[in-house]
């Protein structure tokens, strides 16, 4: 259990605790790399948390209600873990470097203040942006497997190996 | 036939991508190195062989319609 919350938090932290630490280390590197790289591809403006409406006081923050009404990529990347947290903090407003301090970090997995400005870049780049936030997509749902073998060890068993298939159709022949 | 040539610069990190995944995913299935390597490989060469099928799918509609 606590494997699985450790490989949540960070991928391959939980194989890492457990003595598998090549297969820890190559999580935590392949996962971490995708996930970074999509943002950087993204020119870090893709994993984000959007308020249906900033400007209502009224409307309760609900961030199960804004993933799947306005930004579902973040069902994917939040499960990456520590790294998706960020847009969280900027989604329930908490503080940050000033822009004239920190420009990158004040922006960083904050919702876009000018979402017209975003579309014009999308838009008028190549697909680099569009392949960026399926990066950081793909990067959190592979660490749902991670969170998995973590929680439960690898899927066909431990000590499992993988069978030639050939081997295994003589074996079944004799 | 030069442009789409060109315009495939963007997908140089596509074979990256395919290891990574295909490494990630063998390793949530098996523990031993020799097991997670010959699965990575063989669901790599699967994820290339059919990005290859639906590129060649699509450059030959592209070409003839």
């Amino acid at each position: 259990m606590i494997g699985g919350i450790l490989s949540y938090l960070v991928p391959g932290l939980g194989q890492i605790s457990q003595g598998r630490i090549g297969k820890g280390v190559l999580f935590l590197v392949c996962l971490l790399s995708l996930f970074h790289v999509g943002q950087a591809m993204g020119n870090w403006q893709n994993v984000y948390l959007p308020h249906q409406d900033p400007h209502d006081p009224t409307r309760g923050k609900n961030p199960f209600r804004d993933i799947f009404q306005l930004r579902w990529h973040y069902a994917g990347q939040f499960w990456i873990g520590v790294s998706a947290w960020p847009a969280l903090y900027q989604y329930y407003g908490g503080p940050v470097p000033s822009a004239e301090k920190s420009p990158f970090w004040h922006n960083y997995q904050r919702p876009p203040r000018d979402e017209h400005a975003l579309n014009q870049i999308l838009v008028n780049s190549d697909k680099t942006p569009d392949l960026g936030w399926i990066y950081t997509v793909i990067a959190g749902m592979l660490n749902i497997l991670v969170i998995y073998d973590a929680f439960a060890g690898p899927a066909y068993g431990k000590g499992a190996h993988r069978t030639n298939p050939q081997t295994a159709s003589e074996a079944a022949a004799s | 036939m030069i442009t789409a040539i060109v315009s495939l610069h963007m997908y140089w990190q596509l074979p990256i991508l395919i290891v990574v995944i295909s490494l990630v995913y063998s390793a949530t299935r098996y523990d031993e190195w020799d097991s997670i390597l010959g699965e990575a490989f063989r669901w790599g060469s699967r994820m290339a062989l059919f990005l290859v099928g639906i590129g060649a799918v699509l450059y030959a509609v592209s070409v003839l319609i």
